[in-house]
């Protein structure tokens, strides 16, 4: 699964494969959008799929490559989106329903004047400040905290969900001035574009799009430095990496930040492109059904998750409109597959594949450095 | 008299009630090679593992440093720190990155810069690569290289964990069974390799083969732990007639096996 | 009206001394007989008055008759006058039975009952006066009630008036009260009225008898008291009230506590019974069972059923299909007992559940944490949604039965039935796993299993079926406490997810592993819960220092449940720092661990 033992032609393979997706996703499908051969409503619709990937990356940069399941990756996730959604309220300016210049969820209240930790939103730059902040502030205190305590395992994964859970009760709440149960929602202009120009939610696709292949380059260069070797040695064995002389905490504490920071550019991405953003994106829910992608793409590698997160996304999407009582079914089941009898998932069918024929036509194993099965190798001693 | 590389002084332990390690005193000097042996559950393990942080002592004091006014206490310091200090320990079942390569378990464990920005932007030096190198072929893992590490046989997860010792180079070695799981011609190896180490470096080397103890204390002395205190230290030959330590290890059986 | 009332207050003694002295027997019927035929008004207001205070179902009815010029006054033929009142159909002639207001009994002749026609008869006049004194009496009529409860209910609601014109019924209703509870009621509502009083040395009385009953409803009277006092300078009464404030405001907090106590400790006994299955299966087991939520759902959904069954029978869909569920359609005290039944069902139906979930994911990833949580979630999903299939997306209605429903009141604390057999069940339940784990043969296999899976199986111990009645037996736990959270909350398809974080809060920082530090860490847990929403509220106000987000936080802090849950949850965070394998810890020597 380490992608450091991969073998240079696969990772050949894999940056050709990258380049011929990244031409498409981010020239083609925009240009085909432009002529009118796909659909407004398609090309948000992927829009949406990439910022999951993001999600999802974030996901796997934790579990599958330094071993720590985070439940609470959808909250950093939401967290820049409202960021970003404050940014977007305060853009909507007098057009609200009550032609007020505040937020209309705030006029509900029975506010008069703006509260004061609003003020700064107009403004791009804070907000766009506040998308890296905010989560990353979050992530650094309890990834501290945690780690500090040498909290590991299944622990860690269940006191994430335990902030998650927290943190969206608390948004549930109208006293946050946060929107309550309805978050954000009817935007209108976005650096003063409108939201309902096609050329606009183009451009947001594009931006997603640019931003994925950016946070994929990202992590492909930082699995092969010698953090990357250390991050996945901490995946296999903590304390042996302790006894090296590696203070392993700081390396979970900066991968988690990092891990937060690409979740919340991904919300912040969502927003504006799907117009909404609510606590139901925080639940704890969420943050396992992005584990859900990960796991069913494939963890430990980077294609994987953006894999997972588009098909289960594109599945979801259409199971929830033709069986809308059997989606949770069919989304608990494959996962309960994939756990069993799937694990290096998706993207590893076609190695699984190889490996069947290989054996079908009774070849002898190569040295098995790239294999994910460990297979048992000639014994060393003669 | 030189000052002690490290003392231990009146360490105990306890497990849940169970003493594991009892009033221990120990010192190490300097280019020492010293030999640990002990029946099962003499508190071997234990010693290493306070040394190396695992486990932290009820009582007693544990110094690192020959000159007393920059010796560090190891019981305040954690696992990490205590191996930056440059005390490098090779576990009893060997324990190395069995998802990484042969090559990157070494340059995981090449001394250098441990922290995170440093590691972000490591570059592997030509010296460096020619240091790997020669490790490679020392431990004869030089053709498999690119193996996974967890696809080797036993004896060479041994070599492999020595071999990550040396790239670390550190002051002082703690090697715990390094011969179990190995041929007698690599036994004679390892062997070899301890002595050659000594002297540059400081060991202490724990083993239950009498054969390999034999071998490796040629110069150096060995300690007898027992009921985790120290029962007799010595040369080999004084300590093979010592009666306590025959009625311990006659009572018990020659070769304890984990 | 104040002359009127004056005047009433200062009368009244006088006349009932009078009346009631001479004519104690007199029933209230014979007082309104003798009222119809008085000449007077002023008379008859007096005797209508004189009825204040009597509790008489009689009284109602006959003053309605009156007002509503049904009651008549019958001449007889020796010249005597009868009141009587007409009843029942009218014949052809137009005539009715008539009842002798004095008795209650048919009015007869000579020849038997007669019938009056009410066209023949005068009916009884009445005056505005007498109607106001006719409700007066009306108004306290409940004062006499034969319910004791509806007695202290009507005394408290006069009490909080602090109407003086009720103040001598109350007095006269003083004397006659036999019930413990009416009685000290009827000081309070006494002394309450009193505080009008312009006398000071009846004020300064009423403030000491106030501040003896301690009674947590009058505070506001009292502080009214107070305030009219302070500002009229009225040292003495000022004095008085302000010890009778205190001393029902220590009482407040006296009832605070306790109630805070109490409700902690159901709080913890509920989060115990809800974390114990999971204590078996991921403390003992070391199986993240994410679907441990799901378990306690099986448990309260099997509680709906077996309910029904006990009653009209029920219906479910399933994937088109539809099984039908005949009912055994009791009623009253064995119906009630469903619940008794509903017990073992639900442990039995959560066990097997359980048992399938571990012979068909679980058993395969027992060296896998991560994985299981991560299937054990997938099968979570699978099961909330066929809930929601089976018994629809909304709450079923779970009933409680009588013996669980009321209260228990003791000195102003209030014991909910329900609340305190979910504690004495708690403790029934460590009780039963204790024995389980440790006087019977399986608990000893379960307990070899846990601490060496290897070595027990060595040694010979199945720990295949060993691993499946652990889980079976965690999840039956787990089914049992949802029987029992059927009858606090709601259930409901997500029933189970609401206690699942709760549950593994409880399990991590009692130290997983440990039996007793899942208690301990349940009990400390509630009870902070419970603490952080009792004071939160009072904490929220004072709140306003802290720069930048003060008013945020005020706001906040009065969001008690929620902030307390939260600050709950960061305390944990906190909690691990200091000891991060939980309250007890079990250790272990190996390297990865």
């Amino acid at each position: 699964m380490s992608s450091s033992g991969s073998s240079p032609a696969v990772r050949r393979l894999e940056l050709i494969v990258v380049a011929v997706v990244a031409v498409l996703l981010i020239v083609v499908l925009p240009l085909l959008n432009a002529q009118g051969l796909i659909s407004n409503f398609t090309l948000s619709l992927w829009g949406k799929y990439l910022c999951y990937a993001l999600l999802a990356i974030s996901v796997d940069l934790l579990w599958g490559y330094t071993g720590l399941l985070s439940l609470g990756q959808a909250l950093f996730f939401t967290l820049g989106g409202y960021m970003h959604g404050m940014y977007l309220m305060r853009m909507i300016g007098e057009l609200g329903q009550y032609k007020k210049p505040i937020p209309d969820f705030l006029v509900f209240l029975g506010w008069e004047r703006l509260p004061a930790f609003w003020e700064p939103f107009s403004s791009f730059p804070f907000a766009l400040a506040m998308v890296f902040l905010v989560p990353g502030l979050l992530a650094y205190v309890f990834g501290f905290l945690a780690f500090r305590s040498r909290i590991k395992g299944v622990y860690f994964s269940i006191l994430t969900q335990a902030l998650t859970y927290a943190a969206s009760i608390m948004f549930f709440r109208n006293n946050l001035l946060l929107g309550g149960n309805n978050g954000f929602t009817d935007f209108k202009f976005i650096l003063g574009h409108s939201l309902a120009d096609p050329a606009t939610s183009r451009a947001l696709y594009i931006a997603s799009a640019v931003t994925l292949l950016l946070a994929y380059l990202f992590c492909r260069w930082l699995s092969r430095t010698k953090f990357g070797l250390v991050q996945q040695a901490i995946r296999d064995g903590e304390n042996r990496v302790l006894f090296s002389g590696y203070a392993t905490m700081h390396f979970k504490l900066f991968i988690f930040v990092v891990a937060a920071l690409i979740a919340a550019v991904g919300g912040a991405l969502y927003t504006p492109q799907v117009g909404i953003i609510n606590p139901g994106e925080m639940q704890a829910d969420k943050s396992l059904e992005a584990v859900v992608w990960v796991a069913v793409g494939g963890r430990g590698t980077l294609l994987g998750p953006i894999l997972g997160a588009i098909s289960i996304n594109a599945l979801k999407s259409w199971a929830t409109r033709a069986y809308p009582d059997l989606w949770l079914i069919i989304l608990g089941g494959l996962f309960i597959l994939v756990v069993l009898f799937l694990p290096g998932g998706l993207v590893s069918i076609p190695a699984r594949l190889k490996a069947l024929w290989k054996k079908l036509r009774r070849e002898p194993e190569p040295p098995p450095a790239s294999s994910t099965q460990p297979a048992q190798p000639v014994s060393a001693k003669s | 008299m030189p000052h002690p590389l490290l003392s231990v002084e009146d360490v105990s332990k306890t497990y849940d009630g169970f003493k594991a390690i009892t009033n221990l005193n120990f010192y190490l000097y300097e280019g020492e090679l010293r030999t640990v042996i002990g029946p099962n559950g003499a508190g071997k393990s234990t010693f290493f593992d306070l040394i190396t942080g695992r486990a932290k002592p009820d009582t007693g004091k544990l110094d690192f440093g020959t000159d007393p006014l920059t010796s560090q206490d190891l019981t305040r310091l954690n696992e990490f720190e205590i191996n930056r200090l440059g005390i490098g320990r090779k576990f009893q079942t060997p324990s190395v990155y069995t998802e990484h390569s042969v090559w990157d378990n070494l340059v995981l464990s090449l001394k250098g810069p441990r922290g995170v920005f440093a590691s972000l932007f490591h570059r592997l030096s030509s010296t460096d690569r020619d240091r790997l190198d020669a490790i490679l072929r020392t431990v004869r893992l030089d053709a498999k290289r690119s193996w996974k590490a967890g696809l080797l046989a036993h004896g060479e997860k041994q070599w492999l964990e020595i071999g990550m010792l040396l790239a670390q180079d550190p002051k002082v070695l703690l090697v715990d069974e390094p011969a179990a799981g190995m041929t007698d011609d690599e036994t004679d190896r390892t062997g070899e390799l301890l002595l050659s180490l000594a002297g540059k470096h400081s060991l202490i080397v724990i083993e239950h083969d009498m054969a390999f103890v034999k071998q490796i204390a040629r110069n150096g002395e060995v300690t007898v732990l027992h009921q985790g205190t120290v029962l007799c230290e010595g040369k080999f030959d004084e300590v093979q007639s010592n009666p306590k330590v025959r009625e311990v290890y006659l009572g018990r059986g020659k070769h304890g096996t984990r | 009206m104040n002359f009127l009332a004056r005047l009433i207050r200062w009368l009244l003694p006088l006349l009932l001394a009078a009346g009631t002295a001479a004519r104690a027997a007199d029933t209230p019927r014979e007082v309104i007989a003798r009222a119809a035929l008085a000449e007077d008004s002023a008379t008859q207001r007096q005797l209508i008055g004189s009825l204040m205070g009597r509790g008489d179902d009689a009284i109602a009815p006959l003053f309605e008759a009156w007002r509503t010029d049904q009651l008549f006054i019958y001449a007889a033929p020796d010249g005597t006058k009868v009141p009587v009142q007409l009843t029942g159909p009218k014949d052809e002639a137009g005539t009715q039975a008539a009842l002798r207001i004095d008795t209650g009994a048919a009015l007869t002749g000579p020849s038997g009952p007669l019938r009056l026609n009410a066209a023949d008869l005068t009916a009884v006049e009445h005056t505005a006066a007498l109607r106001r004194a006719m409700k007066a009496v009306l108004d306290l009529a409940d004062l006499a009630a034969p319910d004791p409860a509806k007695r202290v209910l009507a005394i408290q609601t006069i009490g909080l008036t602090q109407d003086v014109e009720k103040l001598p019924a109350l007095q006269a209703r003083t004397p006659l009260e036999t019930d413990a509870r009416a009685k000290a009621v009827l000081r309070e509502a006494v002394a309450l009225i009193q505080l009008k009083d312009e006398k000071n040395e009846t004020r300064i009385a009423a403030l000491t008898a106030l501040k003896e009953l301690h009674s947590l409803s009058t505070s506001d009277a009292i502080k009214r008291t107070l305030k009219e006092a302070e500002e009229a300078r009225n040292l003495p009464v000022a004095a008085a009230a302000r010890e009778a404030l205190r001393a029902v405001e220590n009482h407040r907090s006296f009832v605070d506590f306790f109630g805070t106590l109490f409700r902690g400790i159901s709080l913890g006994s509920i989060l115990l019974v809800a974390a114990l299955g999971l204590a078996i299966t991921f403390g003992l087991m070391r199986v993240i069972n994410m679907a441990h939520g799901e378990m306690i759902a099986v448990g309260a959904y099997t509680t709906y059923l077996v309910q029904n069954i006990f009653g009209t029978g029920i219906t479910i869909p399933f994937f088109g299909f539809s099984l039908g569920i005949p009912g055994l359609n009791f009623s009253g005290g064995v119906y009630q007992s469903y619940f008794l039944a509903a017990l073992p069902c639900s442990f039995i139906a959560a066990a097997l559940v359980g048992i399938g979930l571990e012979r068909s994911v679980i058993r395969f990833l027992y060296r896998r944490p991560l994985e299981s949580l991560l299937a054990t979630w997938g099968v979570s999903l699978v099961l909330q949604q066929c809930f929601r299939l089976m018994f629809g997306a909304n709450n079923v209605q779970v009933s409680s039965p009588v013996y669980l429903s009321g209260n228990w009141t003791v000195n102003d604390i209030i014991f909910g039935w329900n609340r305190v057999f979910v504690v004495g069940f708690a403790i029934l339940i460590v009780f039963g796993m204790w024995l389980v784990l440790t006087k019977t043969s399986l608990g000893l296999l379960i307990r070899a299993s846990m601490q060496n899976r290897t070595m027990a199986s060595c040694m010979g111990v199945r720990t295949e079926r060993v691993n499946m009645l652990t889980f079976g037996l965690g999840s039956g736990l787990a089914g049992l406490a949802g029987a029992f959270l059927s009858q606090i909350g709601n259930v409901g398809p997500s029933l189970g997810q609401g206690y699942i974080i709760d549950s593994f809060m409880v399990v991590v920082v009692g130290g997983v592993g440990s039996i007793g530090g899942t208690i301990l860490s349940a009990f400390g847990i509630g009870g902070i819960d419970q603490v952080l929403q009792q004071y939160l509220p009072v904490i929220a106000p004072g709140l306003g220092w802290v720069p930048g987000i003060g008013g945020f936080l005020q706001n906040l802090a009065q969001d008690a449940a929620v902030f307390g849950k939260i600050l709950v949850l960061a305390g944990i965070i906190l909690f691990l720092q200091w000891r991060p394998a939980g309250l007890f810890v079990t250790r272990s020597r190996s390297l990865e661990d």
